[in-house]
């Protein structure tokens, strides 16, 4: 029957990849515009946001948490709206996650507060007694990338046209003008902590991981 | 036709593998069991301060079980099988030897290197993917390396009429290098930010909705293209050739292979149901997913009728035991993943212990299974010596069989039971479970899967004593067998 | 069927009812379709893979190999010409033809709405459920509030409502003396009472210190002489004036209310704004369960 094929590698490899390619562009293509329209009013990122969201990859959140509610009723009482593409257009990855090992937080932001993450990720057993959840102390020692997170607003505005402002240049200048910026969020998060260590760090000019990290908790509603 | 005697194959490269292979493959299971152990007990995440925790491990352990140990028995077997069925020696040509030396080590350092950034925190966060650029690169050079070596072996060869394997090797190929190059697009913020921040961070082509399709697509046949695929082309090649059958029926073959080919790329979005991606590209991957049970149910009915009539093979060959259940194994995870595709059971499935459940009915009773068993049955063939020791592998056998089914109801039940904790409401309509009670109650079904990875690792340990005693001192053979692997 | 059969049968029965009893033994409701059919599939899963597979395994010990081979054969493997196993070749004709069908008449891929069936799934919860929203009685709302404050509230307050050592309000006391200070220093102007904000101030030193203790009290006891500084908003009684300002004796439900939906920063930490993600029934509940947990 296909014997002719199996002894033409060449046809055979070409027939293999004709017949795998194509089922991704007819499922992926037709709704690609549509899916990274923002919903209206959605800001991106601030530059702590996103060095808290740095520190969300890095410490691998994504292994426990998922950021996407399904619409079932169990789930909207639960973590709130149902989720919507649009709500994610600027999140470059996406980080639905596919393992709710802990709850989803794609609106957490709407019902747990800046103290409340401190205790939580100081020691999650301190806050709900038989939670699983690793302590992430180091979070409060290590220092946030921002430099980093910076380039990434600066290159996703660039290349993809994420609505930054005119104050974000592929510069070092401009790095150092901005910077003030994101040290005065973090001077605010830091206001509702209670950990001295960091507030003394935040005051110093450093950014400890876990304030970044709580903006970027907050920030998710 | 030339006689098969005249030829002396060369197994430098598979040798290479298969060590590596080994090596990862324990990494894998020990990091695997660690973080099973954490899930039960927590304690267990400050053995190595920052870089213990659970979610730096765990990308760890599927990363180095997919790219270390999977994709490297994969490769082994391909150094192995390749010849063989084409009829060509490595030795015949001297490209192809440095092509595939440079495809090891590539590999090996590669994966050595990934592990340790992941260790470290760098990541994509894109499961399956999180390498960040540069090891994504080091992934393409050495995937193209590998298509040199097939298409290379395939150029020189004797046997005009490519075998079944090497079908699938061909697809694993082509599948793989489309699959990863397209998901992995991403612009590091280095370069593009003139040189601020850190070399290795980058951001994806993709936002949100857009980039959870393009992940899925990849993610779901990453599975099919690593776990399957490859896997369905050694048990073509090892089980007839250890036990000496001819394969069933080469129609059942034909179908099934070009059925899978054709239907895995469409069943992604089984893994976005009830997401925000488009209503219709959720239901296209349910019914074919629901499809997919034939093609895949095909290779594996396929196996277990080529052993017709061959009981006592069965009862007396631990290797076949090994792949017989293999089979099975597969014929489980192709039937339940499909089912946890359809919509209404998804919304109980998706999001708990019962997808990993699923997850390691195949990666434990198939992949691994299979590997382990083509390794044993390669190994006298290429270290011209016996198997070291057939009771352990009989001990071996028993030991992840309880493991593996272990782990499985485990899970089985803990998902179940968590997913429609979630969903139950009391009398009066409220949520009847805290998130805390849900997680709670999982507590002993962590700790039966905790004992059931001691037992698979252990397991492992013995195949790897196994082996390396095969490799070493075991009794020497004359001549290489035909069919059935030599043990003591 | 023979012995290896059924006993993977016997198996899977096992496994199934395991899954049963457990899920039984969590409350669950297994006439929830949902459920139903994720039970079904899995008894699919379980009985489908042992039937299937130990008829061929069977064939093992029954059956002999035949048939005509193929003229290729690899490193000494044949393959023979063998026609499909028919039951495989019809099921496969049989869901490819269920897939077209299903897809382009039966349930048409461009027809489907998660988002309309989330609608009826709601219009289908407020039927259910109407009747015991509209007039719950005080043991109902009790038993309520308790299921809503285990979900929702404990994370921050603890299952008991103690405030977890300081970490939130503990519910077991009214008030305690620091959270006391706190107000009579800065004041507050958050909870949204007729009344508006208080004023930051209106005590200082001994003062201060005494009404906190006083109120922190439970308000028995002595009166401060100083306490005429909280008189004239919240009584003399503490009991906030009908509503106008908080009832500083009691948690009642103008108080839980407001601050379920307005959050309240102070000095243990912020709890968040509930805004509408709490019905009045709910919020009435959570007063009713609140108030008994006071000792
Ligand atoms: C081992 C799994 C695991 C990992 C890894 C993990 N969590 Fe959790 N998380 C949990 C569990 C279980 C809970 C529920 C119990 C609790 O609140 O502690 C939880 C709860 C939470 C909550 C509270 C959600 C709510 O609705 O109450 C937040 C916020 C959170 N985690 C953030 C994080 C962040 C940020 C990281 C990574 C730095 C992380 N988690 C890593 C398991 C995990
Ligand atoms: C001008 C009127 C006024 C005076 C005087 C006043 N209060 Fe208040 N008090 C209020 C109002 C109004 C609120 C609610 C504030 C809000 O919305 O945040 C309040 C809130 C409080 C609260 C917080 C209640 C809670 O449960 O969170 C406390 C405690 C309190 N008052 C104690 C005092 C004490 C002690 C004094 C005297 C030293 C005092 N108040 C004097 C009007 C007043
Ligand atoms: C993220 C944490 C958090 C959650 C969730 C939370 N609270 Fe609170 N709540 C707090 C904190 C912190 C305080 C204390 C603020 C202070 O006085 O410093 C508080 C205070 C209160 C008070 C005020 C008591 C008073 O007299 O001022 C009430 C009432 C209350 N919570 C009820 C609830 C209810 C009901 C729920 C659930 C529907 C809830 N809370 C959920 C953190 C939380
Ligand atoms: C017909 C074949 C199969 C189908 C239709 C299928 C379907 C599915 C479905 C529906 C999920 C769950 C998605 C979710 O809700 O999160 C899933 C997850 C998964 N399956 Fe399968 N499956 C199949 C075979 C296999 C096999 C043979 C393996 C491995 C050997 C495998 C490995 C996985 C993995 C690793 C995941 C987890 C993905 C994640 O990280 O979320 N699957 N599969
Ligand atoms: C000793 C044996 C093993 C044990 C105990 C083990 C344990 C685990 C655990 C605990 C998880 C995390 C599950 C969760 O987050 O809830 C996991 C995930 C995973 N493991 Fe293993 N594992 C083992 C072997 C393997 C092997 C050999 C492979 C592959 C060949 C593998 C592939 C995976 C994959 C793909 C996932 C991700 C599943 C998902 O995201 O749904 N594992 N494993
Ligand atoms: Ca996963
Ligand atoms: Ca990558
Ligand atoms: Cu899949």
């Amino acid at each position: 029957m296909f014997h002719w094929l199996e002894k033409n590698p060449f046809f055979f490899a070409v027939g293999v990849f004709l017949v795998i390619a194509f089922a991704g562009i007819i499922t992926i293509l037709p709704n690609f515009a549509e899916s990274s329209r923002p919903v209206v009013g959605l800001k991106p990122y601030t530059v702590l946001e996103l060095a808290g969201k740095e520190v969300y990859k890095k410490d691998a959140c994504i292994a426990c948490h998922s950021q996407m509610i399904r619409p079932f009723k169990a789930e909207t009482d639960r973590y709130g709206q149902y989720s919507l593409s649009g709500e994610y257009a600027y999140d470059r990855p996406f980080l639905w996650g596919s393992k709710r090992t802990g709850p989803d937080l794609h609106r957490i932001g709407n019902y747990r507060t800046t103290d409340w993450h401190e205790n939580h990720m100081w020691e999650p057993i301190d806050v709900v007694p038989g939670s699983i959840m690793p302590a992430y102390k180091h979070q409060f020692t290590n220092l946030a990338d921002i430099e980093t997170a910076y380039a990434e607003a600066v290159t996703v505005k660039n290349v993809f046209a994420t609505p930054y402002g005119d104050e974000f240049q592929a510069t070092k200048a401009a790095w150092e003008a901005h910077k003030p910026k994101v040290l005065a969020d973090a001077k605010a998060i830091a206001a509702d902590m209670k950990n001295q260590d960091v507030k003394d760090a935040v005051a110093a000019g450093n950014i400890p991981e876990v304030v970044a990290i709580i903006a970027y908790m907050n920030r998710l509603k | 036709m030339q006689s098969n005697a005249a030829l002396e194959y060369d197994y430098s490269v598979a040798k290479l593998f298969t060590y590596a292979t080994i090596l990862f493959g324990f990494l894998a299971m020990l990091i695997g069991t660690l973080i099973a152990a954490q899930l039960a007990f927590p304690e267990l995440n400050y053995l190595i301060g920052e870089y213990g925790t659970f979610s730096r491990l765990r990308p760890v352990h599927t990363n180095t079980a997919i790219f270390g140990f999977t994709v490297g028995g994969v490769f082994a077997t391909f150094y192995y099988v390749g010849q063989r069925v084409l009829k060509v020696s490595m030795a015949e040509s001297k490209f192809l030897m440095f092509i595939g030396k440079l495809h090891f080590w590539i590999w090996f350092f590669g994966a050595l290197f990934a592990t340790i950034t992941l260790l470290m925190g760098y990541s994509q966060s894109k499961e399956y993917a999180q390498y960040e650029w540069p090891a994504d690169v080091a992934i393409v050079i050495l995937w193209v390396l590998w298509g040199i070596s097939i298409f290379g072996l395939i150029g020189i060869r004797r046997e005009k009429v490519l075998y079944i394997s090497m079908w699938y090797y061909i697809a694993t190929f082509l599948g793989i290098a489309m699959l990863y190059i397209f998901n992995n697009m991403a612009v590091p913020t280095y370069f593009a930010s003139g040189g601020l921040g850190s070399i290795m961070h980058s951001v994806s082509m993709y936002s949100g909705a857009n980039d959870a399709m393009v992940q899925w697509w990849y993610g779901h046949n990453a599975v099919a293209f690593g776990f399957t695929v490859p896997i369905v082309g050694m048990i073509y090649y090892f089980l007839p050739k250890e036990s000496g059958q001819a394969i069933y029926s080469y129609k059942l073959s034909l179908l099934s292979f070009w059925g899978l080919m054709f239907l895995y790329l469409w069943a992604g979005a089984h893994h976005l149901l009830y997401s925000p991606v488009p209503d219709w590209v959720q239901t296209m991957a349910s019914v074919f997913s629901i499809v997919l049970i034939l093609p895949s149910w095909g290779s594996a009915i396929n196996m277990l009728l080529t052993m017709k009539g061959e009981w006592n093979q069965l009862t007396e060959n631990p290797l076949i035991k090994f792949m017989v259940l293999a089979s099975t194994f597969y014929m489980l995870s192709t039937l339940e993943g499909p089912i946890q595709a359809i919509k209404s059971v998804n919304a109980i499935a998706h999001f708990t212990d019962w997808i990993p459940g699923h997850v390691h009915d195949g990666v434990l009773g198939w992949v691994t299974f299979m590997i382990m068993a083509s390794l044993f049955h390669m190994a006298p063939r290429m270290f011209k010596r016996e198997i070291y020791s057939r009771k352990l592998i009989e001990v071996q056998f028993w030991l992840q069989t309880t493991a593996v089914v272990l782990y499985f109801t485990s899970m089985w039940i803990a998902g179940i039971t968590q997913g429609m904790m979630w969903r139950a409401v009391d009398e009066y309509g409220n949520l009847m479970y805290s998130f805390i009670d849900t997680v709670t109650v999982l507590h002993p079904y962590y700790a039966i899967r905790t004992l059931s990875g001691v037992l698979y690792f252990v397991g492992f340990v013995i195949f790897a004593y196994n082996m390396i005693k095969t490799m070493s001192s075991s009794r020497e053979l004359t001549e290489e067998p035909q069919f059935k692997s030599p043990m003591a | 069927m023979n012995a290896l059969m059924i006993k993977g049968l016997l198996f899977a029965a096992v496994l199934i009812g395991a899954t049963i009893f457990v899920v039984k033994s969590m409350n669950i409701d297994l006439s929830d379709p949902i459920n139903m059919i994720t039970i079904i599939g899995a008894i699919a899963i379980a009985a489908l893979t042992v039937g299937v597979s130990t008829k061929y395994i069977n064939q093992m010990k029954s059956d002999t190999a035949s048939g005509e081979l193929v003229d290729t054969n690899w490193d000494g493997i044949g393959e023979y010409t063998n026609e499909l196993p028919s039951g495989w070749a019809y099921s496969w004709l049989g869901t490819a033809i269920w897939a077209m069908w299903y897809m382009i008449s039966g349930y048409p891929i461009n027809a489907f709405s998660q988002i309309g069936q989330y609608n009826e799934e709601v219009i289908a919860y407020n039927t259910k459920f109407q009747e015991i929203h509209a007039n719950p009685d005080a043991a109902t709302l009790t038993q309520m509030g308790e299921s809503i404050f285990l979900v929702q509230c404990a994370p921050c307050h603890g299952s008991t409502g103690d405030g977890l050592s300081g970490k939130a309000h503990d519910f077991t006391n009214r008030m305690s003396k620091t959270q006391l200070l706190d107000v009579i220093k800065n004041g507050s102007n958050q909870l949204g009472y007729p009344m508006g904000a208080m004023p930051p101030m209106m005590a200082q030193g001994a003062d201060a210190e005494a009404i906190a203790t006083y109120i922190a009290g439970g308000m028995q006891g002595e009166q401060p002489a100083s306490y005429g500084a909280c008189a004239s908003c919240h009584g003399a009684d503490g009991k906030g004036m009908a509503g106008m300002s908080p009832d500083l004796t009691v948690f009642d439900e103008t108080l839980v209310s407001n601050v379920i939906k307005n959050g309240k920063k102070g000095v243990l930490g912020t709890m968040p704004a509930y805004h509408d993600r709490m019905t009045p029934v709910q919020m009435k509940a959570l007063a009713a369960y609140i108030a008994t947990l006071k000792g």
